[in-house]
């Protein structure tokens, strides 16, 4: 006999079919009452008192590209004006600008 | 865009153009701002006319004195000159008022017909970029805004000419801020402004020196727009050479540089007025340079023309914004 040999009467392993029915029992009973209280309308909000869910905006922008018509012996070209290089749709005007020259001065 | 007044009339060599929208809260009409506009023009020109010896400005370069009592106006005047020389490193001087008058530009050569550019060009010496004067005698001047007085070496003379029409152009814009569109066009030199604008950009056509034709449109929605060339003053001197206004400060003679004109873009007018001045006197290669940051327009020699900037960048579109609100639960 060596030192690590177990002493005494061996244990015995459980049989399977108390095992089986006992976890088949507690399966039915978990499965129990989550269908109880779903079935219910069990739901954080509906048992909270809270007030009415706010509406939250949200503001999507849109980049619009537009092809600018041509004008003068040339198409128009956007220009990187100095301050303020592009501006909002030109739809907005009902009177077209009068047109500009700039010469040598 | 609202309907607008507009008036032209003749005034500092050129023609002034005024397009004025809607007034402000407070403001008086369009129509009277816009003759308000024109008596500015009309104090402006006399008081900085080279050509009237009765205008405070040749009273000033007569003057032995070293410090010279000005009005608040020429003190603006020169300090917008002495501005114009600092941002072109010495380019656009203005003192070179006995080269100007050497070269032949001693009288208004407003309404004479200009000579031929294309003979000029085929007469014109090796072009080449003009130069600072190694002298910059404008660095003597200095406006004392505290005595009221402009401070400069006795003998020595101011010319207005290359940044009195841009300045024109800034100080009418200052006094259409409250309108609801204006265009200020002072013999070509261009100021846009007001909330109209900025809403449907005002379209500046480009002329073309050697054809008249337009050939280039640019969209503004605030700022100004100048162009400088040699088109329009230039003659043959007494020894039957060509010359123009724009004058190499090295060498007090007229530059011939490579480019007939250029046309700048700016937060405003003064600013353009001297990019255009300062590109066509620095060639083709510096005056592309000097146009990157607000973009314009080199016209070359040959008649060429090379769009610089943003005006350069293809294909043109414009972009604008729209807001669309939607309601989402949180």
């Amino acid at each position: 006999m060596t030192m690590t040999e177990a002493k005494g009467k061996p244990k015995r392993r459980p049989s399977v079919a108390p095992v089986f029915l006992g976890s088949l029992a507690l399966f039915c009973v978990l499965f129990g009452l989550i269908a109880y209280r779903a079935g219910s309308g069990f739901s954080a909000d509906a048992t909270a008192v809270s007030p009415p869910t706010p509406q939250r905006k949200l503001v999507i922008r849109r980049v619009v590209t537009t092809v600018v018509p041509g004008a003068g012996s040339e198409p128009a070209a956007t220009a990187g004006a100095p301050v303020e290089a592009e501006a909002a749709p030109v739809e907005t005007a009902p009177v077209e600008p009068a047109p500009v020259v700039t010469s040598s001065s | 865009m609202s309907a607008e007044h507009e008036v032209t009339f003749p005034a500092m060599g050129s023609h002034v153009r005024l397009l004025i929208g809607g007034a402000g809260p407070g403001l008086p009409s369009a129509a009277t701002a816009a003759a308000e506009a024109q008596s500015f023009v009309a104090d402006f020109e006399a008081t900085l006319s080279r050509f009237d010896r009765d205008s405070e400005l040749c009273a000033l370069n007569r003057d032995r004195r070293e410090c010279v009592p000005a009005s608040p106006l020429l003190r603006r005047a020169v300090a917008a000159g002495l501005v114009a020389a600092e941002q072109s490193r010495g380019l656009v001087d203005p003192t070179l008022v006995e080269e100007i008058e050497r070269a032949g530009y001693f009288a208004s050569r407003a309404w004479m017909a200009p000579a031929s550019l294309e003979a000029a060009l085929a007469q014109a010496p090796a072009r080449r970029p003009a130069q600072p004067n190694s002298k910059a005698r404008w660095r003597q001047w200095r406006v004392d805004e505290e005595a009221g007085e402009i401070v400069r070496p006795p003998g020595q003379r101011f010319d207005s000419g290359g940044s009195g029409k841009g300045l024109a152009a800034d100080l009418l814009a200052m006094k259409l801020a409250g309108y609801r569109s204006f265009v200020v066009d002072c013999g070509g030199d261009v100021r846009v402004g007001g909330v109209d604008a900025e809403l449907s950009p005002r379209l500046v056509h480009v002329e073309h020196p050697l054809s008249g034709k337009h050939l280039h449109a640019i969209r503004v929605s605030a700022g100004g727009v100048a162009t400088s060339g040699l088109d329009r003053r230039i003659w043959r001197d007494a020894c039957g050479r060509y010359a123009h206004h724009l004058l190499d400060p090295a060498t007090g003679e007229p530059a011939w540089t490579g480019l007939i004109a250029v046309t700048a873009l700016a937060a405003t007018t003064l600013e353009a007025e001297t990019l255009a001045k300062a590109a066509l006197l620095s060639g083709p290669v510096g005056g592309a340079e000097l146009l990157r940051r607000h973009g314009g327009l080199l016209v070359h020699d040959s008649g060429r023309v090379e769009l610089v900037g943003s005006l350069a960048r293809r294909p043109r579109v414009r972009l604008s914004q729209t807001n669309a609100t939607l309601e989402v639960a949180a």
